[in-house]
This record gives structure tokens, C-alpha cells and sequence, in this order.
């Protein structure tokens, strides 16, 4: 996949504000403020996307939600596991870190921000192409963000050998590290990108 | 020197013992290793889709058929004996179920179904496999021993 500079520079522009409205959203649930790093927009080959997606097989925990409509994509929010441990700490105001493998009301807690966080962008999204973009119904998993990545580029079953990922960088509390990318499916860009004429 | 060679999405890599291979973070992928332990040579093969007859575009190493192939090709180069070679995989997970949502493409299993027939049909020998499962493997081959080391988060480890 070849992407033009100026592509490349509008969809940073597109997920910017897409993340500022995520971080928005995600500061006002947690009551404190996170803040999104300006997107990276980059194409990955598949062999060297474990080494740029960094500590492959340690454990993290993945938001998972297809996107629909129009310009169909997916969305993935990948946390460290101390991250979520605290996001479901603080929002279900529990005196000790949750066991992630086990305790359903944190994986359900965890859910539930992983749609507020990918609504709020795909709602920006929507908004500033005009184009008809809604979530799914997230899917959670806590394990190793190879495995995660390839079942999520591989579930339709086709792959082109590049990923064009918009990819954000979450900080703002010491405990929050996590990454949110956006890959948006085959034909979609065209779509996403054409209402600007680019 | 002992080396580890990784293995990327979509790729495979061959070596001499004492090398060992390893591929991380397989989820619905299959991670396949085929050895000759006498001559101790062996590959292993990343391998993201069953098929490159339905949708055969760009990198033949991402389908089971096309990449066995030339996996065998590159190991004969290095002198393995087509009678003594062997095979183990694991991987073929399915990582994500959305409840209420239609089936997915259970792309793991037939990923596990593909690499078994195309080992039926080079006449290799699949001694042991470990696949399924909603978990992520990490493997390691050891080329000196035919050991596969499979690591899961949660899942335990284990050698097949």
C-alpha cells in the first residue's frame, strides 16, 4: 500500500482530532487528565509488525471493536496491564487493584471504556467526513499483543502485506500507558479521504 | 554461538542446530516447524491463512500451501532427507468471540486444518501439535532436539 504524503498528513490531522475528542472523553470518566499524543500514521509490513508494535508477548489487555458503516475499520485500544488495573480501580472505586484474569465486573468496567474511548473517535471521525461510522460491541482480551493483532487483521479473513495504522500514545497519570490504533479496511480510505478530494 | 532466530508475521527462517528458532505472539496464526533431526536442520513458518487458491495476492508466505513449499525448497538446500523429516505446529487460536455477534471466520482452526493437509501431502509425519484455544502461543524450536517450547500468558508453558 502506497500512501501519499499528503494522505498521510491529513489522516494525522483526521485522527488527531478524533484522539483529542477519545481523550476527552476518557479524562472526564476517570476525572483526571489523560492526554493523546499527536497520531503517528504509518504503513507496517506484516513481518515487521510484532517488532514495531514493541514487547510482543508480554501481557496487555486489548479493547477490541469493529467499526461500521460506510468506511468500515477496526479499533483497538491496548493497555498495559497496570493501566487497567487502575482505570478499573478508580471506576469502580475499589481499595486494591483488581485481578484482570478473573474479576468480570473489571473486565466489564474495562468494556465499557473501550467503547466510550472508541465511540468518542469514531464519532469525530463521522463528523468531519460526514460519512455513517458506528462501534460495535467490544470484545476483551488480556494476552499477548502479537496474537491479539493477528486475530483482529485476520479476522475477515484477507490482509494486504502492509497495516496503515493511526497510532496514539496515551499518558497523563504515572500508571496510564496505552496505545489506541485505528486501521481502517480496504477501500476505506479512498472513501474517508475522498471527502476532502484528496 | 547459540542464536535465536525470530520468525515474523507472513515469514519463515531455516537454520543449523545449535540455532533455535522462535516466533511470538501467535494468535489465530500457526506457528509450523519441519526438521530433520539427524542432519539437524530445521524451519519453522508463520502462517497467517489457509489458502492462496481463494485469494492468492501479494506475499505467498502468508497461506499454509504456498509457504510450505517453499519452506521444504530452502531446507532441501541445505540437505535434509525428505524420508526422516518431521513436523510439530502450534497456534490456531480464536483470540475474540463478540457474543451475540455472527460466527467469525474461525480462521485458526482452518489455518490448523490446511497446515495438516499440506504435511499429508508432502508425506511429512505431524508428530504432535498444540492449537485452539481463545490464548496467544509464543514457541520456541530447539533444532539440537526437535523440543517445541510453547509459552502462554495464562496457560501454563510447556515442551511438545
Amino acid at each position: 500500500m502506497e500512501i501519499s504524503t499528503i494522505r498521510l498528513e491529513a489522516l494525522k490531522e483526521i485522527g488527531n482530532i478524533g484522539s483529542g475528542h477519545a481523550a476527552t472523553a476518557l479524562s472526564k470518566l476517570l476525572d483526571t487528565r489523560i492526554n493523546m499524543s499527536v497520531p503517528k500514521v504509518w504503513t507496517v509490513a506484516l513481518k515487521d509488525l510484532s517488532e514495531a508494535l514493541g514487547e510482543y508477548d508480554t501481557p496487555q489487555v486489548a479493547l477490541y471493536l469493529k467499526v461500521e458503516g460506510n468506511a468500515p475499520g477496526k479499533a483497538l485500544f491496548i493497555l498495559s496491564l497496570e493501566s487497567a488495573e487502575y482505570i478499573a480501580q478508580t471506576l469502580l472505586r475499589y481499595t486494591e487493584r483488581p485481578d484482570l484474569f478473573s474479576d468480570e465486573m473489571a473486565q466489564s468496567a474495562l468494556r465499557e471504556v473501550g467503547n466510550i474511548l472508541v465511540s468518542s473517535f469514531v464519532i469525530a471521525l463521522s463528523e468531519i467526513s460526514g460519512i455513517n461510522l458506528h462501534p460495535s460491541v467490544p470484545a476483551l482480551a488480556i494476552d499477548m499483543v502479537g496474537a491479539i493483532m493477528d486475530a483482529v487483521l485476520l479476522e475477515e479473513g484477507i490482509i494486504d502485506d502492509n497495516v496503515l495504522i493511526i497510532d496514539t500514545k496515551l499518558s497523563g497519570v504515572e500508571e496510564m500507558k496505552g496505545k489506541f490504533f485505528y486501521i481502517p479496511n480496504e477501500g476505506s480510505l479512498d472513501k474517508l479521504l475522498g471527502v476532502f478530494g484528496i | 554461538m547459540n542464536t535465536t532466530i525470530m520468525v515474523g508475521m507472513a515469514d519463515f527462517k531455516v537454520g543449523r542446530s545449535p540455532d533455535k528458532l522462535m516466533t511470538a505472539g501467535l494468535g489465530s496464526c500457526i506457528g509450523v516447524c519441519i526438521y530433520d533431526l539427524q542432519a539437524k536442520i530445521g524451519g519453522m513458518a508463520h502462517i497467517m491463512l489457509p489458502n492462496s487458491v481463494e485469494s492468492l495476492q501479494g506475499n505467498p508466505l502468508k497461506y499454509a500451501d504456498t509457504c510450505i513449499v517453499m519452506m521444504l525448497e530452502e531446507l532441501y538446500k541445505l540437505g535434509v532427507i525428505k524420508s526422516r523429516l518431521k513436523a510439530k505446529m502450534a497456534g490456531g487460536a480464536q483470540m475474540f468471540s463478540f457474543g451475540d455477534k455472527k460466527p467469525l471466520l474461525r480462521i485458526g482452526e482452518r489455518n490448523a486444518e490446511a497446515v495438516q493437509q499440506e504435511l499429508k501431502k508432502a508425506g511429512i509425519p505431524l508428530l504432535v501439535y498444540d492449537i485452539g484455544g481463545n490464548f496467544g502461543r509464543t514457541i520456541t524450536f530447539d533444532i539440537q532436539t526437535g523440543d517445541l517450547n510453547v509459552r502462554t500468558i495464562n496457560h501454563g508453558e510447556k515442551v511438545i
